[in-house]
């Protein structure tokens, strides 16, 4: 009895409180006007003075390799990037989501304690109205917004790992359900396209799988070996019974959507007669004893790899007489092994896109430092990457990277196996549903039949909000959402369009790079977007000792991964 | 009593000891990169470096383990290599949703199951004997994912369009928001403690709403639980019901329960006084141990129907090597197995005062 007395004089509490309570969402600032702008000053990163692009290790940084020199504010709507050499490729990287123009105000107030992480301060059509973490994000539109207006006020994002969940949640739809799902199941795409309340939309794989070979080691510095293992894999059957539907055979190394990714010839068509020839004529009549490596991680190019590792094995030595042993090999001893050269034999890897330009697949891999990965760099390949990544004209481009796609036919350095597709599925009644092969879908082109909110499930929960400082795409989706940066994305497809700059310029030789900005537009929660906040931004992810170089990890991986190098780069431990 | 409660708690601490250098071990001693797992394959040996060195990770495992035992007894579990937020914080939002997933599949559990025992030990061999006990093993033998998805794709899909319609995931309608206790009741500016315990509170949704009259989110939050709660409580309902069967059957054949029949008692009196209160002993440590694999189960309910609690936070953390959340949920979830099978020792004094627990 005592209980429930304290029971209900509790509930009653609870009650009288709860009238007296009340809750507020943080909304966009309306405070800031053209009108009221503050006096401008102009600043510049570094404000000593343009870095030293060839800056030498000393005893506290590393050497410079970065391509930034300096970055200025010419005006209040200008400023310009000062480049080491020339960088054709700089509007697809800046219109990357990892690059987000930030206030400097809130930069400074909110960085040091990480606040910036969990509450963003963007430009973008949603401003962040909650993240209750671990279930969901509540996005509202933005009604200061400079571009068209989000079609609808209210996109929740959920997240989930399992793709059955996600098919049940998109099969429920609203109002429990979802709207949307990001990367339907394999098994879950012919129920998809068999329901006529769902559509499905196939993302193009802009990766790649490939089987490389280390050309210092033997048998794989005969090129003739080489040219046997491209000849003798039946890429065709791996992709049909191992890929998803929308994956495709690799004709060259990158994808065809990207420009001049498919000049020159197809590669090699599956002859296991002609292979075994050269093999012979390699020296290698039965063939011989080598190592198919891998790690066994999930990535969007390789579903399911020891499945593929096994695969391999069997074709070697069922098409060519080759006996392999199968090495799986922990992630990230795997890469930095990798990156040593020491992977002997064959190996599985891949790569995803960063930014949808030539440069981003061909130097990393067959540039002239790429390094070890391969043994070496053949100079021939490494000669047209860099003509390819210099000329200003589309004509001289198409003929470099023509060059070079046919040089690496002919050294085989690695075997490209696919370009592994995905998807998007949405109900039928969302009217400019998409999927973007960046995996940057835009909500706010969306239209959710007559409903107003807009309910996505992805594959997991955004790590964190800051996100020069994240890699994870759902994080980057998350942020595109918020966030604009000088240059984005066309809806759905892989073409720098101006953002937040309504131009961005360059000198002939690409070497220094002028942006004009956009007047006018408000940062959600106040400031108004100016040259300083590009140069404060950029700053604030390329120096390493800058005291804002900070957020959820502080690796801020994409900088130097796209632009080179950190400014003041810490140095390497031993190892 | 009070004594035996004393000693039980201090013979836990060598236990948690244990498991936390076993846990501590095991999950760096399994070959890993948290680096790359973390920041992604292009980060670079610099940032690797610092990264490692951040969260200690360079130094040896016995100086770590005694660094992590020295936070853990200042009550600081650390701070998440995946998220970059304290792990207690993340334990206070989590938490909640366990226990009350938890407390509503035991409720269900036990409810279901004893009624379902009664029914069948006192229909002993008719139809509905056969018929319950038939469910009880179909229940033992169905694996939660199997019935959890089942479950999605019936009630959330098949009769989306009627009133048995259920949410197949989440704790509240998109939209639908429940507004925190410290809100609720003006506390926000309240630090300390105090604060944690009442965003804990807080956190259990269904008893924040029942508290702060928000009758629309009590209602919401207790459809959500539904298919889970049912789902995670079928194998343990199944036993429950199995064992009350059998103890009742028992107890119901000995001679003070035919005294009490003879002395003229009506069937209900001598079943539910005389009989199930014997009955129900063996049926409370059932109901103990069910605690803690509930516990365990949860990983898997909550993984299937997207519910953000200790044990999806477990299955992220395990397979993003996050160290220091892995160890946090250990050990709270030891403390939990703990302090369960303490009170289930209690509870036997208090059902059969035979019992003496010194």
């Amino acid at each position: 009895m005592h209980r429930w007395r304290f029971l209900s004089i509790l509930m009653t509490l609870g009650l009288v409180l709860a009238a007296c309570g009340g809750g507020s969402s943080p909304t966009p600032s309306a405070s800031a006007s053209a009108a009221s702008l503050p006096p401008f000053t102009a600043t510049s990163y570094p404000t000593a003075g343009p870095a030293d692009c060839k800056a030498p290790a000393d005893s506290k940084h590393d050497a410079y390799t970065g391509e930034f020199k300096q970055i200025k504010a010419i005006d209040r709507y200008t400023v310009e990037f000062d480049l080491c050499g020339s960088d054709i490729a700089f509007l697809s990287k800046v219109a990357f989501s990892a690059f987000p123009i930030n206030d400097t105000a809130y930069l400074e107030a909110h960085s040091k304690d990480k606040s910036i992480v969990q509450v963003p301060n963007g430009t973008g059509p949603y401003f962040l109205k909650e993240w209750v973490k671990g279930d969901h994000i509540t996005l509202q539109a933005n009604p200061d917004y400079w571009g068209p207006k989000a079609k609808n006020q209210t996109v929740i994002l959920k997240w989930s790992t399992e793709s059955a969940q996600r098919l049940v949640q998109l099969q429920s739809g609203p109002p429990d359900g979802a709207d949307g799902i990001d990367n339907p199941g394999k098994g879950d795409l012919a129920a998809i396209s068999a329901d006529t309340n769902l559509k499905l939309y196939p993302r193009e794989g802009l990766n790649t799988l490939y089987l490389g070979m280390n050309i210092l080691d033997k048998p794989w510095d005969n090129e003739k070996v080489r040219q046997a293992i491209a000849m003798g894999i039946d890429r065709d059957r791996i992709v049909k019974n191992f890929f998803p539907p929308g994956s495709e055979v690799a004709t060259h190394f990158v994808p065809c959507s990207i420009k001049f990714a498919c000049g020159g010839d197809d590669w090699y068509t599956y002859d296991p007669v002609a292979a075994k020839k050269l093999l012979a004529e390699a020296g290698f009549p039965n063939g011989f004893t080598t190592k198919v490596q891998y790690r066994n991680v999930d990535r969007a190019y390789a579903p399911n790899v020891p499945i593929l590792a096994q695969e391999i094995q069997s074709q070697l030595k069922n098409n060519l007489g080759i006996t392999a042993t199968i090495d799986e090999q922990e992630s990230g001893t795997y890469i930095d092994n990798n990156t040593a050269g020491k992977l002997p034999g064959l190996f599985m890897l891949g790569w995803l896109i960063d930014y949808p330009d030539m440069t981003d697949w061909m130097d990393y891999h067959f540039g002239a430092g790429s390094g070890a990965k391969f043994g070496k760099p053949f100079a021939d390949i490494a000669a047209a990457i860099t003509t390819g990544a210099t000329k200003t004209a589309d004509a001289d481009r198409e003929a470099a990277y023509t060059l070079a796609n046919n040089l690496i036919k002919q050294h085989v350095p690695m075997v490209p196996i696919a370009h592994a597709g995905s998807a998007t599925a949405f109900r039928a009644d969302v009217v400019g549903a998409h999927s973007s092969p960046l995996t940057n879908e835009n909500f706010n082109v969306m239209q959710p039949g007559d409903r107003n909110t807009l309910v996505f499930v992805q594959g997991a929960e955004p790590l964190g909000l800051f996100c020069p400082d994240e890699t994870d795409g759902e994080s980057l989706r998350t942020c595109l959402q918020i966030n604009d940066s000088l240059y984005g994305f066309e809806v759905a497809g892989t073409k720098p369009i101006p953002a937040l700059a309504t131009s961005c310029t360059s000198n002939p030789d690409f070497s220094v790079w002028t942006c004009t900005l956009r007047q006018g537009v408000k940062f959600h929660l106040g400031g108004v977007l100016d040259a300083n906040d590009v140069v404060e931004s950029y700053a604030v992810s390329w120096d390493a000792d800058n005291p804002l170089h900070v957020g959820r990890s502080g690796a801020f991986d994409y900088f130097p991964g796209l632009f080179g190098g950190f400014l003041n780069p810490p140095i390497p431990k031993p190892s | 009593m009070l004594r035996f409660i004393a000693r039980r708690l201090l013979l836990s601490v060598p236990v948690l000891f244990g498991i936390v250098l076993l846990v501590f071990v095991l999950a760096r001693v399994i070959p890993s990169d948290p680096c790359r797992t973390a920041l992604g394959e292009r980060a670079t040996p610099q940032i690797c470096d610092a990264f490692i060195h951040r969260y200690g990770l360079d130094l040896p495992i016995p100086q770590q383990f005694v660094g992590y035992t020295g936070q853990l007894l200042h009550g600081d579990f650390g701070e998440s290599i995946r998220y970059g937020r304290p792990v207690a914080q993340i334990l206070v939002e989590r938490l909640p949703l366990t226990v009350e997933l938890t407390f509503f599949a035991l409720l269900f559990a036990t409810i279901v199951g004893i009624t379902l025992g009664i029914i069948s030990a006192t229909r002993r061999n008719s139809p509905l004997d056969v018929g319950t006990m038939m469910i009880a093993n179909l229940g033992v033998s169905i694996p939660v994912f199997v019935l959890g998805l089942a479950f999605e794709w019936l009630f959330a899909v098949v009769l989306r369009h009627t009133p048995f319609s259920l949410p197949a995931s989440g704790r509240l309608t998109p939209g639908l928001d429940v507004i925190p206790l410290a809100q609720s009741w003006g506390l926000e500016g309240l630090t300390g403690p105090v604060r944690v315990v009442i965003d804990f509170v807080g956190n259990i949704y269904s008893f924040n709403a029942l508290i702060t009259g928000q009758w629309q989110a009590l209602g919401d939050a207790l459809r959500h639980m539904i298919l889970p709660a049912v789902a995670l409580g079928t194998i343990p309902m199944a036993i429950i019901a199995r064992m009350t069967r059998s103890s009742l059957l028992d107890v119901l054949g000995l001679d003070y329960v035919r005294t009490a029949r003879a002395k003229g008692l009506n069937e209900r009196a001598v079943i539910i006084r005389h009989g199930l209160r014997n009955a129900l002993l063996p049926v409370v440590t059932i109901i103990g141990l069910q605690l803690g694999l509930l516990l365990s189960g949860a990983v898997l309910t909550e993984t299937i129907f997207n519910l953000a609690g200790l044990g999806l936070t477990l299955t992220e953390s395990v397979l993003g090597r996050d160290y220091i959340v892995i160890q946090g949920v250990v050990v709270v979830t030891a403390i939990a197995y703990l302090l369960i099978n303490l009170i289930v020792d209690v509870s036997y004094a208090y059902l059969d005062p035979r019992i003496r627990l010194s």
